[in-house]
């Protein structure tokens, strides 16, 4: 399947707002309420039934925090990059961990990482940080332990 | 750390109570904690807890340039760093548009193999350790002593060589490389057989691990499970195969499987593995062509904006690299994407209800190195 | 040199006719003669100690040696010549170590249970026979007693898990208690198989019965196996080493140990080694019996050709599971013991 024949096929039912093929890959821009179905369309109608990584791109420029969901098509050997932009002064978006059981320990890195909330998670805890930690991975994370590094 | 779901006091009854297993264990493999709900040995409930060791590599990287960050993926994984700088690697040069000379990526198969034998050779050998064996240990690490010693004359480094550069190598192969190579390849095969012998096939290992944890091929999927877990559940995905890099196509070799995805396949798979492992570096030891091991990269390195995702079967599964590059010489973002992490999240599905041993027999089939999980 | 030779092959001889002597000259002096007696017995006593750790020392090396062979490598070699001291070296060690008690034990049980291990061990010593006429007491219980009191050392364990307040040291004690009531059985149908055979339950008596080379192993070969097995799961080490499991349970009973007290269940673990191995002898290989060698030497032989065995076992194995293990013992091996003791009395009476 090539990636206008899968474009057509989620357009057929959702709203992509933008999207481009990137290196062969469907990279698909989502709205943040629609993702969820799009997402339950790749996977069980369009074969996508590996989720590879759920991470997130904090973009301080723009003052939204994408969140990046990479699928994988076992039959076809082709992924699918869903992207979602969210607000970034309160990021909040649902979990897709009842479609992905894997998604689980992937939002809950997320979520700590970049002060996501994923909203109907069933174990919102924190999975790799201490607590007290929050959002480090967000471009604008300041740590007294954070060096700058020496100019060469 | 607070832990609340799923081990609330209230919810555990008279007849059970909590084991902490980790973070300092003999079995965990490194700083993995492990909360056992037990009832007598029977695992009732499992919750992993993870992060002991997380060394924020991906903020680390925010804030390098390219080429310095090659050396830090290496030690995420101190077993498989060959197949961690490719991945890495190969992203960088997808996203430059550097074509590798064709000497350069035999160079790095040939690694990457002898890696690939290394880190199934470990997990024998840590694998027999977990079962109580305490023989295999040694065996194996006679093996992996001469891989060791062969990638230390090579890129220097016994444990986390790093000898891959944007592009392809800074040196050529060590003059006795190939002599060395071939007189590992010569009985590796044998010692595997042996291997097989002394704990796969034994009577005791079997008993404990045939039909134990299995893990179906469509849970394995939904937990993003791959590697020779994943193979273990009869899935024919190999990333060589499936979605080939480098020059893996150009490799007869066979995608091990086993059939009903328990411990034992997924051993078994393990052990298949550094037989085809070795018939890969055979084949490239025939077809290693002489010429440039450096493609032409730009002294500074600043790749135009874009991402890339570069994954790499590395021992455990899938590796990627997702680099996202706003322009500058250093990345906007990096996302590793470790084979442990995913491949552990699954053990609550396939631990409950077995035993205290089975834990570990099953957290040692899927071959988990804790520093990867972490990052 | 008759004398030697007397000490040596034909020991009760000599000492027969010492003891009469000495009670001679006792009586001389008007004491009550069990004085004597009590006398001579802590004489054994000390001689006993003596040998148990000498030969303790001695086995763990022997044991890290036939380890080092089967892994390729050459185990103990830098303290004295070939490694020999290095147990001795290891010892020194452990008694200058700290002796931590981690403050959540119960004092008493904590310190009580390496002791409990380790009197057994001595205990048992009383009617092993190393040689003709050369048993410290030769009982007409022998057997039973050496059963009755290798029973003991599951107590010790037992404390040890529950004293230490550590849930692995009381899985491990748990275990090992299940474990021993397990395969105290089959060992028991054997040993009650041997006893049909030999008609005496002391273990002199049972050397004698096989006189003349009419060692047991050969009609009991099942028994053999059956008693080597439950033997190894006796003493709890690989493949049956599931009280201390370590990639389990850490060390199991002993995991908050250190120091002496677990030099205790180090050396304990060994003695009882031997001691099992000593009881096959014993029963199956005709105990001290054999040509020209003194009768003591060929006992030390037969006892580390078993040794030697169960290591070997010890160091190829993985472990069992808890319910296999339990499993191994009910199904198959008490079945198979009351199978043969039930052929072998058939066989005796028709024979």
């Amino acid at each position: 399947m090539t990636h206008t024949e899968l474009l057509e096929k989620l357009q057929a039912k959702h709203r992509i707002t933008e999207s481009k093929e990137d290196l062969g890959v469907l990279n698909a821009a989502v709205g943040a309420g629609a993702f969820k179905s799009v997402i339950k369309t790749l996977k069980e109608e369009l074969g996508y039934t590996q989720l590879n990584f759920v991470t997130a791109i904090d973009w301080p420029a723009n003052n939204n925090i994408e969140v990046i969901y990479r699928l994988y098509n076992y039959d076809t050997n082709s992924d699918a990059v869903i992207r979602v932009k969210l607000d970034r002064t309160k990021p909040e978006i649902a979990t897709i961990s009842d479609i992905f059981s894997t998604a689980n320990w992937h939002e809950r890195e997320t979520a700590e990482m970049f002060g996501i909330t994923f909203l109907g998670h069933p174990d919102p805890n924190r999975l790799i940080l201490p607590d007290g930690v929050i959002a480090p991975l967000r471009k604008d994370y300041k740590d007294a332990a954070m060096i700058p590094l020496p100019k060469a | 750390m607070t832990i609340k779901a799923p081990f609330e006091l209230e919810k555990i009854s008279s007849d059970e109570y909590i084991l902490n297993m980790g973070p300092q264990h003999p079995s965990t493999h490194g700083v993995l904690r492990i909360i056992l709900k037990l009832d007598g040995e029977t695992v009732r409930d499992i919750y992993p807890d993870i992060g002991y060791i997380h060394s924020s590599v991906e903020k680390i990287c925010e804030n390098r340039k390219y080429e310095m960050i090659t050396p830090f993926t290496d030690r995420l994984d101190y077993l498989s760093a060959v197949n961690y700088n490719l991945a890495y690697v190969m992203a960088v040069e997808k996203l430059l548009g550097v074509q590798v000379p064709e000497r350069a990526e035999y160079m790095r198969v040939m690694l990457a193999e002898l890696n690939r034998i290394m880190s199934h050779l470990m997990w024998f050998a840590a694998y027999g350790m977990d079962m109580g064996a305490l023989t295999p240990i040694i065996y194996a690490f006679r093996e992996r002593e001469e891989i060791i010693d062969i990638m230390e004359g090579m890129t220097g480094g016994r444990m986390i060589h790093h000898a891959l550069r944007i592009g392809g190598f800074k040196y050529d192969l060590q003059k006795d490389f190939m002599e060395r190579l071939k007189k590992f390849l010569s009985h590796i095969d044998d010692r595997v057989d042996e291997y097989e012998a002394l704990l796969i096939n034994n009577i005791i290992f079997t008993a404990r691990t045939k039909g134990m944890g299995i893990l179906p091929k469509d849970m394995a999927i939904n937990y993003g499970v791959t590697g020779p877990s994943l193979r273990g559940s009869d899935c024919a995905y190999d990333l060589r195969r499936n979605a080939p890099y480098s020059i893996y196509p150009k490799f007869d070799f066979k995608v091990c499987t086993g059939r009903n995805g328990d411990t034992w396949d997924r051993s078994k798979v393990r052990m298949d593995e550094i037989r085809e492992s070795a018939r890969i570096l055979r084949q490239a030891m025939d077809g290693i062509p002489s010429g440039d091991i450096m493609a032409k990269v730009p002294r500074i390195i600043k790749p135009a904006p874009g991402e890339y995702y570069s994954k790499v079967e590395c021992a455990r599964g899938e590796f990627g690299a997702y680099i996202v590059s706003d322009g500058t010489e250093k990345p906007y973002r990096i996302k590793f994407r470790s084979p442990s992490f995913s491949n552990l999240s699954v053990i609550r599905e396939i631990t409950i209800g077995t035993k205290i041993a089975d834990v570990i027999a099953i957290m040692g089939s899927l071959d988990l190195v804790i520093p990867e999980i972490d990052r | 040199m008759d004398l030697l030779k007397d000490i040596l092959y034909n020991t009760d001889k000599p000492w027969n006719q010492f003891y009469g002597w000495a009670h001679a000259g006792w009586a001389n002096w008007g004491w009550p003669p069990f004085i004597l007696d009590i006398i001579f017995q802590l004489c054994f006593a000390v001689i006993i100690a003596v040998v148990l750790i000498l030969n303790a020392l001695w086995i763990i090396y022997y044991d890290r040696k036939i380890a080092a062979l089967f892994q390729i490598r050459k185990g103990p070699n830098r303290v004295g010549p070939l490694g020999l001291f290095q147990t001795i070296a290891d010892t020194v060690k452990l008694l200058i170590k700290e002796d931590i008690n981690p403050k959540a034990v119960d004092l008493a049980v904590f310190f009580l249970a390496p002791v409990f291990i380790f009197i057994p061990t001595f205990m048992v010593m009383l009617v092993i026979p190393f040689g003709r006429g050369l048993i410290p007491a030769d009982l007409n219980i022998g057997i039973l007693y050496v059963m009755a009191i290798t029973g003991l050392s599951v107590i010790g364990i037992l404390m040890a898990g529950w004293g230490s307040n550590s849930k692995y040291s009381l899985i491990g004690g748990l275990r090992s208690a299940v474990q021993l009531v397990s395969y105290e059985i089959p060992m028991m149908l054997v040993i009650l198989t041997i006893v049909m055979m030999s008609g005496t339950l002391s273990m002199g008596g049972i050397v004698q019965a096989q006189a003349g080379y009419k060692w047991f192993w050969l009609p009991q070969i099942v028994g053999f196996i059956l008693f080597l097995i439950a033997g190894n799961a006796e003493v709890n080490r690989a493949p049956f080493d599931l009280p201390e499991a370590e990639s389990e349970l850490v060390a199991g009973f002993n995991t908050e140990y250190s120091a002496m007290k677990f030099a205790f269940f180090y050396l304990a673990e060994y003695v009882n080694l031997f001691i099992t191995s000593a009881i096959a002898a014993t029963l199956f290989l005709g105990g001290w019996e054999g040509p020209l060698l003194p009768p003591v030497v060929w006992f030390f032989i037969k006892t580390y050709f078993v040794v030697t065995l169960l290591m070997w076992i010890r160091w190829t194995f993985p472990r069992l599971r808890v319910d296999h293990l339990m499993e191994f013992s009910w199904k198959y091996l008490i079945p198979i013991a009351l199978l043969n003791m039930v052929v072998t009395a058939f066989v005796i009476k028709l024979v």
